[in-house]
């Protein structure tokens, strides 16, 4: 078993197991950093990455997200421009558009996508394909955990 | 004839100037168009959410608002639960949205993109 775990971890880049492995995984979280660094854990796409560009300044230089509790479906997304990383702090750039995500809230937006949705009624920027999202609020804003 | 008391209608909705503005900078991309019309739609935690789109031309039922040369309409079912409502625009880095200040609703969600009258 413990061999099969470390195989689909390496295979896939980051764990998508049953959760009665997860345990084991977590043993190997050497191998966790390790296989992280190869997948991209959170992805920006051309649009968010257009947006920021426009809106960075010296002062605020990046987008933060934050997932906090609260909004009518247990969590929701939050969007800043901030200037300061922190230590427990991820960083993710493309094409010179840079995205920080703190290492808790990042367990529950990894491997979405970031997007800056533009209509007529609203642009803003949103958290879309988030594997761990059950279902969310009608704006997005606000999602459920799959509890596996 | 004598005595015809014009009596002064209040618009079904008012538009804020940044909310014009908006507006106006949208219709101008689209010179085919001739407004927006807002609607209403059953969706979201809280029952109803608003619509909007460029429309080219007006339905017999809508309710038509023209304020500082924008033409806003306002589709039949939406007419009951928009009426007295303020059309604004607000803008940010983050986000920027038409807001609905909305007298007659009773809750709204907690992004306020859902409400219930």
């Amino acid at each position: 078993l413990l061999i099969q775990t470390v195989g689909v971890r390496e295979g896939w880049g980051r764990y998508r197991g049953p959760s009665c492995t997860y345990s084991l995984a977590r043993h190997f979280s050497a191998a966790k950093l390790k296989s992280e660094q190869f997948s991209d854990v959170l992805q920006i796409s051309d649009s968010c990455t257009q947006r920021l560009k426009e809106i960075a300044t010296n002062d605020l230089p990046f987008l933060r997200i934050c997932v906090e509790g609260g909004g009518c479906s247990g969590f929701q997304y939050k969007f800043d421009m901030d200037k300061t990383i922190n230590e427990d702090d991820r960083v993710f750039e493309k094409n010179g558009a840079k995205v920080v995500v703190d290492e808790t809230s990042l367990e529950y937006v990894k491997g979405s996508t970031v997007d800056y949705h533009e209509e007529l009624i609203r642009s803003a920027f949103r958290i879309i394909s988030n594997p761990k999202a059950e279902h969310g609020c009608s704006c997005g804003s606000s999602f459920s955990v799959k509890i596996d | 004839v004598k005595g015809k008391r014009l009596i002064p209608t209040r618009a079904a909705l008012t538009l804020t100037p940044s909310a014009v503005q908006r507006i106006k900078k949208l219709l101008e991309s689209k010179p085919e168009c001739i407004g927006l019309k807002i609607g209403v739609k059953h969706r979201g935690c809280n029952g109803l959410s608003y619509t909007l789109e460029y429309t080219e031309k007006k339905s017999a039922m809508d309710e038509e608002v023209v304020q500082d040369g924008v033409r806003v309409l306002i589709d039949q079912k939406a007419q009951l639960t928009l009426l007295g409502t303020e059309m604004d625009y607000q803008e940010s880095k983050l986000a920027s949205e038409f807001v609905f200040n909305n007298p007659n609703i009773k809750g709204t969600c907690g992004c306020g993109e859902s409400f219930s009258i």
